[in-house]
């Protein structure tokens, strides 16, 4: 199967240049002064300004932008360690233990997943109430827990990645089913562990409607006060695009980190799917 | 009805999130515990208060003060709505755009009567369409007291203005037009001197200001019932704005965008109604090359004002003889002049806009212009108009309409139409 | 918990003879309790908090959805009126077709452009892993990045799309004033977003594929197009199917893109005709901007209607594929 491979790689260069694009418009507005916001044609390379635009980031009152970074790692790392377990074990279950009312159970996780998000924002508020979390960070954290989605994906990947002759075996070893899960389940689900949890990383990094119904400026989660920088600040333009930049940067970071594995771990989920 | 039941079984976790809430505050950090009671007042965008706030507790030693702040009216709605439908969160004293004020009328039982903490004495303090606007049909019940109105003056561009060989000076530019057909006048001869520039900005400032000075109502009558297609007031402001926009006028840019901030910078337009909170914008974005550049005159017809701000007292709150006494502070003549200073929120008091830090107020970007007077005497022209409770949500569907004319996609006949029905289905 | 009965476990099952009676009889109990409840308890955790802070919710929002629900919080229970009223109201419908439009324009292509460069990924080359990251670039840039940087790029007096028209000499195009090109402009902020995500998956579904069927194609004459339509597709199948279902729930509640492309105060509306307004933002302009709490939730009700009918046809045409 020979094509000319110049060509090849000159469709993918051009589709990772696109794909990177506003990334890299992020990065070089956030290095400039607000002089050229609306200039044609608009700038293309870094200015020399990054440093002093994330001292402003930092030091704009209203954003509360650290207290958004670090309330917002904290309740990404604790739901997404919570989802990728949760969601490995209920879909280790789905997939490969049998018990009744098995299918019915996964419908209903199914249905779960088309539930439109924006409206449950007032009865879920009333809960906050009842628990006394208005503004707490747990308001945030304690609902996302578990995942349909996560549920989902990982029943599909169990399916195929953990081989039935491996649970036999291990079970004439006599290990219970949580050791097995352990054990056995949960380092063949790695790959997809790492899908799902860049995944659940990224989604309660962006989450934005329900941190803002909750939680009040004082305490915000990063995507809130990028949002307060965006509207109280309206006019700064590079102050805008330096907080979008910087609350990008944590994910790149995780990415970078798990890339590879990420990778991999789609493309070993894909091949049932 | 859930509401209520919620309420007592709720004591105890109320208690709870408002101690949490309070240990969370920051700013005022170690008052929990020691015997203080804490204020939490709910503002959006600028109210401009941190000052006001720092005085009243150095006065008041036993009452602390926090804010929580939201960016955008747009973000504070939705949690002003679930606070309101939950009766919990919405703290002590909360802040009401005129348009949620005139919605919450209906219901006035959200909030705490003020007469019943000595506002009646207050009435001299605001302009009389401002008191009025939170005055219940009967008399009876005060739900808030106003802040600031958004008082307004022409912005133009004086260098586009001379290079289309019209008067630069801003008392011969508010003598180009007395009335909104002489603005249109004026538009068309800058038009044809072919600057490349447009008229103004965008319909719906225009067409607001217009409204606003056609008479007692607008979409409603007293008793609530919805009249914009018989009210000759609308017609009349929609006919007059459509004629502009017909002619060319609009450069039909959305407020609040990219292009509308890169407007100001690159004078793509010549004028827009400016409240007096704007300026700071205009300066922003227009940046210092084109200090100098940018004048206030007045605006046509009688009085111009849009938007403005209230105070109330939610009766969730538990501590409601404290916030009111806080919200009377606040909304005091003393209290606006320290909102207009801070952040430029035009004060809906008479005697604060009569006082010298006001009527002296210039701006030196805007060529010294002295524009405390010029919202001043607008502000004070402008006869009471009431609003009715879904007069936002007509008021965007309207503005809506116009924008689609100006888009070029529906004849004004249309667009009339589709504003009608909408609105008629929104309140049917 | 579950540091006790492992224990017993393994030595009751490993050292079966050795093991007094009393001991294997409590082993064996275990191992049954084990396999009985063990699934049970795998799937509790995530229905305990879903119950708690998913199904209420949902109830709760049907409940209000049968009321007339003003801003003054007090409920009038009517009934289905508020569906009977949505049956005849155009903006509903007219955010239903905008919804679907978009949810072509942004899955079609997106799966189509993911076959491609998944294809091309498909060779053997160097630096492989570098191009398989930098396609998934995208998926990590921060949602509220992505609406900033593309609201410049769609601008109509100052962006970089009508810029770029300009020099090749076409007028500049108002995105938000036609269905067409607002539909376009947010379509293309979704496709950009996930087609690297779905090239990998199907990348890694086409390397699953035996080497020898492409020979014995290529053996029979069949040229390159012919392979990639009659072998590599279907094989793939099931990775088709996976994102076509994901995305189409996706695009039933596309908010963000569509909220961040319209502009100023009145975004929710999605142009100055509901040109872009999807279904989620009609939702929440009913319940949030015109405080009609109780109309929103029917509207979130159908929504949720909907989805189960696409999710329905979807499997029903994956059941006749098998």
């Amino acid at each position: 199967m020979r094509r000319s491979p110049v060509l090849v790689y000159c469709t993918l260069i051009a589709a990772i240049a696109f794909s990177a694009f506003p990334l890299y418009w992020l990065f070089v507005v956030a290095t400039r002064t607000n002089d050229v916001v609306g200039d044609w044609p608009p700038p293309l390379l870094p200015g020399d300004n990054l440093g002093d635009n994330i001292a402003r980031l930092f030091a704009a009152e209203q954003a509360n932008f650290l207290t958004g970074l670090i309330n917002s790692s904290i309740a990404s790392v604790v739901v997404t360690v919570s989802v990728v377990f949760f969601s490995s074990l209920a879909g280790f279950a789905f997939a490969k233990l049998k018990f009744r009312g098995r299918n019915a159970l996964l419908v209903i996780i199914l249905a779960t997943m088309m539930i439109p998000v924006q409206m449950g924002i007032i009865p879920l508020y009333m809960i906050m109430v009842e628990l006394g979390w208005q503004n707490e960070l747990q308001a945030v954290i304690v609902p996302f827990l578990v995942s349909a989605f996560g549920v989902f994906l990982m029943r599909q990947y169990a399916e195929r990645a953990v081989p039935d002759e491996l649970l036999e075996a291990a079970r004439v070893d006599g290990c219970n089913t949580f050791r097995i899960y352990w054990t056995v389940v949960l380092p063949a689900l790695r790959p997809g562990a790492a899908v799902l949890g860049l995944f659940t990383f990224m989604a309660t990094w962006n989450e934005f409607l329900w941190p803002l119904a909750v939680l009040e400026a004082d305490n915000p989660t990063v995507q809130f006060s990028l949002r307060q920088l965006s509207t109280t600040y309206y006019t700064d333009y590079t102050l805008m695009f330096t907080g979008a930049l910087v609350a990008t940067l944590p994910l790149l970071l995780v990415f970078i980190m798990f890339g590879k594995q990420i990778v991999g771990g789609i493309m070993e989920g894909a091949v049932k799917a | 009805m859930p509401v209520r039941l919620r309420r007592t079984l709720l004591a105890t976790a109320l208690a709870g999130a408002l101690a949490a809430t309070s240990a969370c505050g920051g700013e005022t950090g170690d008052s929990a515990g020691s015997g203080k009671t804490t204020l939490v007042i709910k503002t959006f965008s600028q109210f401009g208060y941190e000052q006001l706030f720092a005085e009243y507790e150095a006065s008041h030693p036993n009452i602390s003060i926090e804010e929580e702040n939201i960016g955008s009216l747009g973000d504070y709605l939705p949690k002003l709505q679930q606070w309101i439908a939950t009766g919990e969160g919405a703290g002590d004293v909360v802040a009401l755009e005129e348009g949620i004020l005139s919605q919450f009328m209906a219901n006035p039982q959200h909030f705490v009567n003020l007469f019943d903490h000595g506002a009646a004495e207050l009435e001299t303090n605001f302009l009389d369409w401002k008191w009025r606007q939170a005055l219940t049909s009967d008399g009876n019940k005060l739900i808030g007291l106003g802040t600031d109105i958004g008082a307004q003056g022409m912005c133009y561009r004086t260098d586009l203005f001379a290079e289309a060989g019209l008067p630069t000076d801003r008392k011969a530019v508010g003598e180009l037009w007395p009335t909104w057909e002489e603005y249109l006048a004026t538009g068309e001869r800058f038009l044809a001197a072919d600057t490349g520039a447009h008229f103004f900005d965008s319909s719906n400032g225009i067409y607001q200001n217009i409204l606003m000075q056609q008479g007692d109502h607008t979409y409603y009558d007293t008793s609530n019932n919805l009249v914009i297609d018989s009210n000759p007031a609308v017609r009349t402001a929609w006919d007059m704005t459509v004629d502009m926009v017909e002619a060319g006028l609009s450069a039909n840019i959305e407020p609040w965008s990219p292009q509308w901030n890169a407007g100001f910078k690159n004078g793509t337009f010549a004028t827009i109604p400016c409240p007096s909170w704007m300026l700071g914008t205009i300066e922003e974005q227009s940046g210092p090359e084109n200090a100098d550049k940018w004048d206030v005159a007045r605006v046509p017809g009688d009085g111009a004002v849009r938007g403005g701000s209230f105070l109330a007292v939610p009766t969730q709150s538990e501590h409601q003889a404290e916030a009111a006494e806080l919200v009377k502070f606040l909304t005091s003549p003393e209290g606006q002049i320290a909102a207009f200073k801070s952040k430029n929120n035009f004060p809906s008091s008479p005697q604060a806009i009569d006082d010298p830090a006001v009527q002296n107020f210039t701006n030196d970007y805007f060529n010294d212009a002295p524009v405390g007077k010029i919202f001043g005497e607008s502000a004070k022209a402008l006869q009471p108009v009431y609003l009715g409770p879904d007069n936002n949500p007509i008021g965007d569907r309207v503005s809506n309409a116009l924008v689609a004319v100006e888009q070029d996609k529906l004849s004004p006949d249309e667009a009339w139409k589709k504003a009608v029905e909408d609105a008629k289905r929104l309140v049917n | 918990m579950t540091d006790l009965r492992p224990r017993t476990a393994e030595r009751t099952g490993k050292n079966s003879d050795v093991t007094p009676p009393p001991r294997r009889r409590l082993g064996d109990f275990l191992g049954r309790m084990d396999a009985k409840w063990s699934p049970y308890l795998f799937v509790a955790p995530f229905f305990v908090i879903f119950g708690i802070f998913g199904l209420f919710p949902l109830g709760y929002t049907a409940w209000v959805s049968l009321h007339k629900w003003s801003m003054g919080g007090s409920g009038t229970f009517i009934g289905f009126e508020n569906y009977v009223e949505l049956f005849d109201d155009p903006d509903f419908w007219n955010a239903t077709i905008n919804t679907l439009g978009m949810l072509v324009l942004a899955t079609v292509p997106q799966l189509l452009i993911a076959l491609v460069l998944a294809s091309l990924l498909n060779h053997g080359l160097r630096g492989l892993t570098i191009l398989r990251v930098g396609v998934l670039l995208p998926i990590v840039t921060s949602v509220a990045a992505v609406g900033i940087v593309f609201s410049q790029i769609y601008a109509r007096d100052v962006g970089m799309v009508n810029g770029m028209l300009g020099l090749i000499g076409v007028d500049a195009v108002d995105w938000r004033a036609d269905k067409w090109s607002s539909w376009i402009a947010i379509s293309t902020m979704v496709n950009w977003r996930w087609t690297g995500y779905n090239a990998l998956i199907y990348l890694a579904a086409m390397q699953s594929i035996p080497r020898d069927l492409y020979e014995a194609a290529t053996v029979d004459g069949a040229s390159r197009i012919r392979q990639f339509w009659n072998i590599t597709v279907p094989m793939i199948r099931p990775a088709i199917i996976f994102t076509v279902i994901m995305s189409t729930i996706a695009g039933m509640q596309l908010f963000t893109e569509p909220l961040i492309f319209g502009q100023g105060s009145y975004a929710i509306s999605g142009g100055s005709l509901r040109q872009f307004q999807t279904l989620s933002m009609y939702m929440f302009e009913k319940a949030f901007r015109d405080f009609e709490y109780g109309y929103g939730s029917a509207v979130a009700w159908m929504i949720f209607v909907l989805i189960m009918l696409l999710a329905l046809i979807n499997f029903l045409i994956m059941r006749k594929g098998k």
